[in-house]
């Protein structure tokens, strides 16, 4: 029972750094059209913002999480208005264009921190007891930051103008522009707030993951996994898609370490097979 | 992308002997290359063919037919890890029995690949072959059956094929003429396919599938033929790659290998036949330029090529050559080029 | 035998009724056309009838058989043609091309794989007919995206005449032509057999009343009128809602 529990409490956090990671990745494919595959490598390079902030010079961790989120929110401003930009609705260049971004990324990132991945860090210690059991405090927190930031942004969305002006961008990009909305300044604050929570991701993933250069694709494939499971779009799709994905993968890994992964592509296949769209995904 | 502009249909003439003029060029160049190469440059020059096989089999799915696809390498891996295992676990040392056998079991896994990623389009299709892929990444690297696969450092030490041959032996020359004609075999049948009926059924279907719905074609069919024989080819260029470089790893079914192919489909020009063999050229041929100086920059090299390819080079470099080669046509034939 | 039945057919589009029980019947030969205000559903009719969607309520015959869910192509197989109201042709191949293609659709050619396409004379031959037909042989060599507007709609109706249908469903084939262009596409129509139906969505009304034997009018999704040319120019209603869009629009004509 205790096991059960455990490995839960292990899929909801794990998943709610997914879920953080997916938001903008899932509101930009909805709202621009644009498809960021270097989402992940942003998720990176704040995990290693992150440990150089908080290991490296003794910052404190929201500082260090902070900066990390702000790291990411710049770069991925970088290739929004270096490149993406101009490939307005043409997904394939777009992708072809951010594998590119992920490779140089990466290599940029080895240069500077060089090869070696950087172990977990966090600036919770402690531990929650738990029915009987001890469980981390960071893992708690991740959680409750998860929360906190989904009621936060579905409260932006859904009781904020400019929330309203987004899910009309998505909705009918046309219609919206024509009513004389500045549909480009709200596109690129969405944009930078979805980086910069990808960023927090990224830092406060860290203490689950550790900052490893491989870390940009790796995370990258599991965000689209959930965001073909959950539905693109939509913040509840994201979020039960990331759930969905976190707790196949924390009892996989606890019962059958070598399949986890596996376990998650069948879900994949599964609901592509039966309900191609996701599980939640937005109706235009 | 763009489709490159693509020959119209004439049935051939008489005097059409300076169509095929540049296959005669070219091939007799390559066969008589070796003469002038050291070795380290024929081996170079036998992977370039082995990933223009792969690359051309790219070409069919996205650039004929028009199905992005992030997940080919899957393919890829399934010929050079099947026709691998059945060399070095079971024993099967011909190699006229254990390479159809890894195509044959490309094929099939794109068969089924296919079969789950057609039910989506689009973006959809995208993530999905992409999953797919790394999905047989993972695979791989399952520990318990280690045994069989190699688990995350994959099959090592692959024998060179064993091709029945009394007094044969493996070196640069030999290596080089069994790439080529294999590279020669795959690029007839390919064309062959690419002048078909159905090579223009799904150039059709790329350009408007509503359209070719209603005038009658089963275009979900034909999407799932071209993506297997695709997916076949793919494994071919796997079950030559295996044994020359004596290893195949699991991220030889991932998106890495799939974006390199990419690269090369595009850098050449998509939709041509041609195009990716030139494509793959010059991706090689950098990294190996590159690597003689700063071989830990070349991926930095690698993404700024997406990336200037994409902002800066549309089309690829093929289609420009092709233009160069029908302005010398039209000065040096005698008649028009126009019915 | 009717070429065409429809039954009850509705589509809801999730809180738009785009399309309210429509029932009629098309004879073999018959030249129906398809009028009403922009939104009345005639697209969405022809996409039902296409395949492209699916009836939210009703049946569809085709000659005798039931094909309300069928797939499009297999429609296309069973003698219905379409051409679409937004251009929809195959940009980056050649006019020889698209015309090949749309020759072929229903024959089974299609699956070869090592014959050259060349070596499937009839094909040629009858593309080069049709492609004659309708002047645009000369341009057999250009890409149709490099076509102008005008010789564009006329490949896109060129294509759906090229599987000999028997049931033709045009959508708006003269919109955006010269008068002359139209004159053009209305001569082709009437160039087709006697066993071939005609369905037509247009505005324009020279050449709705200089074709159709029989108008019907769609307004919100739902039948107003059905009849003749005199018929229909007499009814009320249909004065009505074309007298409301005269005065808006100040037309005369909806084109």
């Amino acid at each position: 029972m205790e096991f059960v529990a455990i490995s839960l409490l292990n899929g909801i956090s794990f998943g709610m750094v997914l879920f953080l990671l997916t938001i903008g990745l899932s509101i930009t494919l909805g709202l621009m059209g644009t498809l960021n595959l270097a989402h992940g490598a942003l998720f990176m390079v704040a995990a290693f913002v992150g440990w150089t902030a908080s290991v490296k010079l003794g910052l404190n961790y929201p500082l260090a999480v902070l900066l990390g989120g702000i790291a990411a929110g710049l770069v991925g401003l970088a290739i929004e208005r270096g490149l993406l930009r101009h490939l307005y609705k043409q997904l394939n260049e777009q992708v072809v264009v951010t594998i590119g971004c992920i490779y140089i990324i990466t290599n940029l990132s080895l240069w500077v921190w060089g090869g070696a991945g950087r172990t977990p860090f966090t600036g919770f210690t402690g531990s929650f007891p738990i029915g009987g059991m001890m469980y981390p405090a960071h893992r708690v927190a991740t959680i409750g930051i998860g929360l906190i930031l989904f009621f936060a942004i579905r409260w932006l969305l859904e009781k904020t103008r400019l929330g309203a002006i987004v899910r009309a961008g998505m909705d009918d990009k046309e219609t919206t522009i024509g009513l004389g909305i500045n549909l480009g300044r709200v596109t690129y604050l969405a944009f930078f707030l979805g980086c910069f929570v990808a960023g927090i991701a990224g830092v406060i993933g860290a203490q689950m993951l550790g900052a490893n250069l491989a870390m940009g694709w790796s995370i990258l494939l599991l965000a689209l996994i959930v965001l073909v499971v959950g539905g693109a779009g939509s913040i509840q799709g994201a979020l039960l898609g990331s759930m969905v994905i976190g707790t196949i993968n924390a009892f996989g890994i606890a019962l059958v370490p070598d399949f986890a992964r596996f376990f998650m592509y069948v879900v994949m296949i599964i609901i592509l097979m039966v309900k191609p769209t996701g599980l939640l995904a937005r109706k235009a | 992308m763009g489709a490159a502009n693509l020959k119209s249909f004439k049935p051939p003439r008489q005097g059409d002997v300076i169509r095929f003029a540049p296959y005669i060029v070219i091939g007799v160049i390559l066969i008589i290359l070796p003469l002038f190469l050291p070795s380290h440059l024929e081996y170079l020059m036998a992977r370039v063919f082995i990933f223009a096989i792969f690359a051309m089999s790219l070409n069919l799915i996205w650039g004929y037919t028009g199905l992005f696809t992030l997940g080919h390498a899957a393919f890829f891996g399934v010929g050079g890890y099947a026709s691998s295992i059945l060399v070095m676990r079971y024993g099967i040392e011909s190699f006229w029995l254990v390479a159809p056998a890894g195509i044959l079991m490309a094929a099939l896994v794109a068969a089924v690949f296919g079969y789950i990623a057609l039910r989506v389009s689009g973006l959809y299709f995208l993530m999905v072959t992409f999953a797919l892929g790394e999905l047989l990444v993972s695979l791989a690297q399952v520990d318990v059956w280690r045994d069989i696969t190699g688990g995350t450092f994959g099959l090592r030490g692959i024998p060179p094929p064993n091709l029945g041959i009394p007094g044969f032996t493996w070196n640069g020359i030999s290596w080089y003429y069994f790439i080529l004609l294999a590279f020669a075999i795959c690029y007839f049948l390919l064309h062959r396919i690419a002048n078909s009926p159905f090579g223009h059924v799904i150039q059709g279907i790329r350009e408007g599938e509503p359209r070719m719905r209603a005038l009658g074609y089963n275009t979900w069919r034909y999407k799932y033929i071209a993506f297997i024989i695709g997916g076949l080819f793919a494994g071919v260029a796997g079950v030559l790659f295996a044994p020359f470089m004596m290893l195949i790893g699991p991220r030889h079914f991932g998106i890495v290998t799939s974006a390199e192919g990419l690269l090369y489909v595009i850098i050449g020009g998509a939709g041509t036949l041609f195009g990716p063999v030139i494509g793959a050229a010059v991706i090689i041929g950098m990294k190996y330029g590159v690597s003689m100086y700063t071989p830990e920059r070349w991926p930095l090299i690698l993404g700024a090529m997406f990336v200037i390819v994409v902002m800066f080079l549309r089309g690829g470099i093929y289609p420009h050559l092709v233009n160069l080669w029908r302005k010398a046509r039209l000065r040096y034939s005698y008649g028009s080029t126009k019915d | 035998m009717e070429a065409l039945r429809i039954e009850g057919l509705s589509k809801d589009f999730g809180g738009v009724q785009a399309l309210k029980d429509v029932s009629f019947a098309v004879q073999v030969g018959e030249r129906l056309a398809i009028i009403g205000p922009n939104g009345a559903g005639k697209t969405t009719l022809f996409n039902l009838l296409n395949g492209q969607e699916k009836p939210t309520a009703g049946q569809i015959y085709l000659f005798g058989q039931e094909i309300t869910t069928m797939p499009t192509h297999r429609r296309a197989n069973l003698g219905q043609g379409r051409s679409f109201q937004s251009t929809s042709l195959f940009p980056n191949l050649t006019v020889r091309d698209n015309a090949l293609l749309a020759v072929q659709g229903t024959k089974p050619s299609g699956f070869q794989l090592f014959r050259p396409f060349t070596a499937y004379k009839y094909l040629f031959t009858k593309a080069q007919e049709l492609l004659g037909a309708m002047a645009l042989w000369e341009s057999r060599d250009d890409l149709a995206r490099a076509l102008g507007y005008g010789e564009q709609r006329r490949l896109e109706v060129t294509l759906s005449l090229a599987s000999e249908s028997k049931l033709l469903l045009l959508d708006e084939p003269s919109s955006g032509l010269t008068a002359a262009e139209s004159t053009d596409i209305v001569t082709m129509i009437h160039n087709l057999g006697p066993d071939v139906a005609v369905v037509i969505v247009a505005h324009d009304m020279d050449l709705v009343f200089g074709l159709a034997g029989r108008i019907m009018v769609l307004h919100y999704g739902e039948v107003i009128a059905d009849g003749t040319p005199e018929e229909i120019q007499a009814d009320s209603r249909v004065k009505e809602i074309y007298m409301g869009i005269e005065e808006e629009t100040g037309n005369a004509r909806a084109s």
